[in-house]
């Protein structure tokens, strides 16, 4: 399944919870949730064990929330649809390096800004949440209580809260600064180091998919 | 856009996601996960916020995909945030505060229906609770949803205005200066 064209396992993984929400309940939602369950486990079923696990325990509370708040049937239908979407997502996380997504963007002719915003911010949330991390650490050694009353708690958070920003504010002039010297501004269009090759089958597939979904559409409103 | 202005992007991103460290520490019912999309707006104007709250979504979403259908909320925050900041009521916590209690209605109305056409008011199990308890006070489902919401979006957004309002007054003034908005934003020009 990875070595399908990034493109084609976005169009699959957005089709899935679209015919989930489209096609009647709970029929519907049950063969598509299945369906995603199934992906999962292709090719490699130990692999994929551990994303049919995420997946379930992800739309675990969903179900428990509906039973609470709906009668059975809507919970049913609801929670097949939402554990299409769940499956399928956490399928395509899998199955897609964002690497590969960006190489494949590029390829496309997408700007190179778009691909840079993808990559630089899956690579900056690590980073910027152990430095949270560390500024709690170092906070409650200088003698920082998190707890007591909503008004010191709060105090607390600001305390907590104004140096990360701060600080990656700093950053902002580097992280400019080094994207200018890479010619970043310079609007030349870049060739990827390795294109994913789209084949022309996926690309027909991925038309068929759109045009099963917007025949669905028009067949559910007749 | 400017090549400063493209770093920023992920930069606030990533303390919109970051912050959630910070908020378990103190153990308050919060989210804070427009707080990106709000600075990027006071410091470089709704685009650039939307750019960030879409991103947001986007980063969310691949953590956990019902995040996604919510991302018409970051848009209209970056938008509700562009007015405050044309208007510059970050210049001080008695405007910050009300403007953010103000986003926080606004939030809700827009987070209403499609918590409740899709998830059933489900989203998370603060707002499951609090919708069941709407149903208890005898709310009808979509009042109770919207009650749901009210409750954990209210007091969220009102602190990450709050919050905004701190970061932009203690940043350099040099600092600020090199954002198109944020002097604007602090009522400062």
């Amino acid at each position: 399944m990875s070595a399908l064209h990034p493109f084609s396992l976005l169009a699959i993984a957005a089709a899935l919870p679209a015919f989930a929400w489209i096609l009647p309940a709970p029929g519907g939602g049950l063969a598509t949730a299945t369906l995603a369950l199934v992906l999962a486990l292709v090719p490699d079923v130990r692999a994929g064990a551990r994303v049919v696990r995420v997946a379930v325990l992800t739309a675990a509370p969903f179900w428990l929330f509906l039973l609470l708040l709906h009668d059975l049937p809507t919970t049913v239908a609801m929670g097949l649809r939402i554990t299409t979407m769940v499956a399928s997502f956490a399928w395509l996380v899998a199955a897609l390096p964002p690497d590969r997504l960006v190489e494949a963007m590029v390829a496309r002719g997408w700007s190179l800004t778009l691909a840079y915003l993808f990559a630089a911010t899956l690579s900056a949330v690590p980073v910027l949440k152990a430095r949270a991390r560390r500024i709690v650490e170092a906070q409650r050694c200088r003698g920082l209580s998190p707890r007591g009353s909503v008004a010191n708690r709060l105090r607390a958070l600001r305390a907590l809260a104004l140096p990360l920003v701060l600080s990656a504010l700093h950053e902002v002039d580097e992280r400019a600064l080094a994207l200018e010297t890479r010619g970043m501004g310079s609007g030349v269009h870049r060739t990827p180091l390795a294109a994913p090759p789209d084949r022309p089958l996926e690309r027909a597939a991925r038309w068929a998919l759109l045009l099963l979904c917007l025949a669905a559409v028009i067949w559910r409103l007749a | 856009m400017s090549v400063r202005l493209l770093a920023l992007i992920p930069v606030t991103v990533a303390i919109s996601l970051a912050l959630s460290a910070a908020v378990d520490a103190v153990a308050l019912p919060l989210f804070l996960d427009t707080t990106g999309t709000i600075l990027a707006t006071a410091l470089a104007g709704p685009v650039v916020g939307i750019a960030v709250g879409v991103l947001t979504s986007a980063v969310n979403t691949l953590r956990n995909p019902t995040f996604w259908p919510f991302v018409v909320v970051q848009i209209i925050v970056a938008l509700y945030a562009g007015f405050a900041t044309r208007a510059g009521l970050f210049r001080s916590l008695k405007t910050a505060v009300p403007t953010g209690l103000g986003l926080g209605v606004i939030a809700s109305l827009t987070s209403t229906p499609i918590s409740y056409f899709v998830f059933g008011c489900t989203t998370t199990g603060g707002i499951a609770l609090t919708t069941a308890l709407g149903r208890a006070l005898g709310l009808p489902p979509l009042g109770a949803c919207f009650f749901g919401s009210f409750v954990s979006d209210f007091g969220d957004k009102a602190v990450t205005f709050a919050l905004v309002a701190a970061v932009l007054h203690a940043l350099p003034r040099r600092t600020a200066a090199r954002f198109p908005l944020a002097l604007r934003a602090m009522g400062a020009t």
